[in-house]
């Protein structure tokens, strides 16, 4: 212990002068305003923590900056979105995206087929990519025609902004379903089943080596196999699938929305790191570009589809109660009237953007604690962390634990946004900002260190909400009697301030340790 | 007897570094077998590429009838290929436990092998919850043989067992791999000549990246002129 104390007493240090700081700004203020302020800085803690969290993940075991962060996190949103407020679209979704991985996912029996073709290497190689190029052709074909359900930007009453409008006042009427016209619905099952299994031989083709001794067993064959079907009962049950879901609890309906965000996040971040991350590990510079452009081409894919303009995510039922008994007083109430707001030392908190956010980052913070501390996934990431190559030569495959890890750490992001964007809405822009915070909060708390990513981001948090607040009410200035309201801008300014301080300081952040 | 690992004129890399230029050796079933020679020869370069840590662009090495080379370290280390590098490796954000839990490629491995490895190393046992990098150099380093015994593995590459060990604690680690290498064949590279005459039966010299002598060790012994060419010392 005191060891302990003596090695960081320089972190003891900083973090005391910064609760004192923040002690002193709070005696300035009433006690609804320290509360709502501190539980404000929370909410946007957890949030921060969220993308910071998977940041510090992939990074420490992968040495990767994913800087695309930022863009997973807003993408998490708009999925979430899409899910909540327009069921009938993510069914329309669900049976394309399905078919095509479960083409994809029969990569055994792929792998076994292209064992048996005995050719040259060179023809091998030609006729590899020419079905690849021709499966994506036809399945790029057979897309554009499959009927889809979906918002139009440039109608104003069809405009998402619109949609977000209606489900906010409760009006959750089914849009009109697109019928198949343009191709026979066999024809389009088929055809996305099909053309995703040629792709997908062709590269099975090109990995010669690979695949052709193992077998195929049965379980390598049941996921695909659970995603075919899915796939097909969403496309036969669709309309009542639709009706189902729009008829549903806005509460289920949300946490179907967020797992589904969630799940997004981590399909996006296995593809990402087995096609594109991966063969760039030695190339720290490369990684750098090919996020930062991955983040550039989400943003303007998400400006694409679902347009700039922002627009809310409605909150869940359980969240908008109003009248005569609203605010509640105590919990009991709340749970009975759903309160949307509740009285704390006379002060009115928001339960969703106050209470539950918070709550949620913390359930999170102990979650992925516990899968650090006591998982054998855990053990592996934290020896991985510090020796890659030994954890190799104990016989355990490290790439699938850095595709994993890559996932979850998309994830979290993923997770983030869709929590995040019930209470702050949906823009494109808000990934850009919430990327830096959580780098200020890595860089505060200590790059790889997962309790430094938690620590960093609360007090990016807690230092932004006491601008924010300072910036309303003003601190008088001692022996004069001016009052100095920081403006907006120093919000963000703040937290760098605090950053510069503390890099100084301690090089490493709050809780890193020397490399 | 036959040989469980066969190294046939292998070229490998670090990086863009050509380190082995052609390395040949055998090593028999149920054998302890030295790699010798100066520092910087290639020999800790020749445990790795049986692993596949270095990267194999010529020659063949068979492990078990099974030509590993090209195919990924944690494929091979799964053959069973456990691994004690030089430095230790120990986990420092790991528990002792977790250090050699980490090496169960079963589960119920550690458990299995509890009896057998505590009983080699009691020291351990004393120390289950301890960081391991809290442990003494050379208890680190039986942490290290420990974690390499607790998957079954027929053959165990041990790089410089003796490095910064006080005499009394290479007397003992002599003796536990002894007893390994009842159960398992070893693979050994060692600088100090003595601690690997003790030990091994057969040797191989490695020079500036070529294997360039091998045979059995009392021969090597017997041969001061040979010693003194390629190790330097007597």
């Amino acid at each position: 212990m005191k060891t302990n104390l003596r090695k960081n007493s320089k972190a003891i240090i900083v973090l005391t002068v910064i609760a004192v700081f923040l002690f002193v700004a709070a005696r300035g203020m009433s006690g609804k305003d320290v509360l709502i302020t501190v539980l404000r800085g929370f909410s946007i803690g957890s949030v921060t923590f969220l993308v910071a969290a998977g940041f510090s993940l992939i990074f420490g075991l992968l040495d990767v900056l994913n800087l695309a962060q930022g863009t997973l996190y807003m993408i998490g949103a708009y999925v979430g979105w899409t899910v909540y407020v327009r069921p009938d679209t993510f069914v329309d979704l669900l049976t394309p995206i399905l078919l095509i991985l479960a083409g994809f996912a029969f990569s055994a029996l792929w792998g076994r087929l292209a064992g048996l073709v005995k050719l040259a290497p060179k023809p091998r190689k030609t006729i590899a990519w020419l079905l690849i190029l021709v499966g994506f052709g036809l399945l790029a074909v057979v897309l554009t025609r499959y009927p889809i359900a979906k918002w139009d930007l440039d109608v104003y009453t069809e405009s998402p902004i619109t949609y977000s409008y209606m489900a906010d006042q409760g009006m959750r009427i089914i849009p009109a379903e697109v019928a198949f016209d343009r191709i026979s619905p066999f024809l389009a099952l088929a055809g996305l089943l099909l053309t995703s299994a040629i792709s997908a031989f062709g590269i099975a083709l090109l990995n010669r080596d690979e695949n052709r001794s193992k077998s195929i067993t049965w379980r390598k064959l049941l996921v695909p196999g659970i995603l075919l079907l899915v796939g097909i009962l969403a496309a036969v049950f669709n309309s009542r699938i639709t009706s189902w879901m729009f008829n549903m609890s806005t509460n289920l309906l949300f946490v179907i929305a967020i797992l589904i965000a969630v799940l997004s996040g981590v399909g996006l971040g296995a593809l990402m790191e087995t096609t594109l991350i991966r063969p760039l590990y030695n190339r720290p510079i490369y990684q750098l570009m090919l996020t930062l452009g991955l983040g550039t081409i989400g943003l303007q894919i998400v400006q694409a589809v679902w347009g700039r303009p922002e627009f809310v995510f409605p909150k869940p039922e359980f969240f908008i109660g109003t009248g005569g008994a609203c605010p509640a007083t105590n919990i009991r109430d709340l749970f009975a009237n759903h309160c949307s707001t509740i009285l704390l030392l006379g002060g009115r908190v928001r339960v969703y953007d106050e209470i539950f956010i918070p709550i949620v980052g913390i359930i999170v913070l102990i979650l992925v604690w516990i899968l650090l501390k006591r998982s054998r996934i855990g053990m592996i990431i934290r020896a991985g962390v510090q020796d890659r190559q030994m954890v190799e030569a104990l016989g355990i495959n490290v790439r699938r634990v850095f595709t994993l890890v890559f996932a979850l750490g998309v994830g979290l992001a993923a997770f983030g946004g869709a929590l995040a964007a019930s209470s702050s809405g949906l823009t494109p822009t808000m990934g850009e900002r919430l990327l830096l915070s959580a780098l200020i909060a890595l860089a505060i708390g200590g790059l790889t260190s997962f309790p430094g990513a938690a620590l960093g981001s609360l007090l990016v948090g807690l230092i932004q909400q006491f601008m924010i607040k300072y910036g309303q009410i003003g601190i008088p200035l001692p022996f004069t009697d001016a009052v100095f309201k920081p403006s907006p801008p120093l919000v963000p300014a703040s937290t760098v301030l605090l950053m510069v301080v503390v890099l100084l300081i301690l090089p490493h952040g709050l809780l890193g340790t020397k490399e | 007897m036959s040989n469980i690992l066969e190294v046939k004129n292998i070229h490998s890399f670090i990086n863009q570094y050509h380190i082995l230029q052609d390395v040949d050796f055998v090593v028999p079933k149920g054998s302890i077998t030295a790699l010798l020679g100066r520092n910087g020869a290639g020999k800790t370069t020749t445990l790795k590429s049986i692993l596949g840590l270095a990267i194999v662009r010529e020659g063949k090495i068979i492990f078990q009838g099974i030509e590993v080379q090209g195919m990924q370290p944690f494929e091979i280390a799964a053959l069973g290929i456990g691994f004690v590098p030089e430095h230790r490796a120990i986990f420092r954000d790991l528990s002792v436990e977790e250090n050699l839990k980490i090496a169960e490629r079963n589960k119920g491995d550690l458990e299995s092998k509890s009896a057998f490895i505590f009983d080699l190393f009691p020291d351990l046992k004393k120390f289950l919850n301890l960081r391991g990098t809290e442990l003494s150099g050379g208890q680190q380093q039986m942490l290290a043989i420990a974690r390499a015994l607790v998957a079954d593995n027929s053959l165990l590459l041990i790089d410089e067992p003796s490095e910064g060990l006080a005499p009394v604690i290479i007397e003992h680690m002599i003796n536990v791999i002894r007893q390994l290498s009842k159960q398992s064949t070893v693979v050994l590279v060692e600088q100090n000549f003595l601690v690997a005459s003790k030990l091994a039966e057969y040797f191989v010299i490695i020079e500036e990246g070529k294997s360039v002598a091998s045979g059995l060790m009392k021969d090597l012994e017997a041969d001061k002129a040979m010693i003194h060419r390629y190790l330097g010392a007597a």
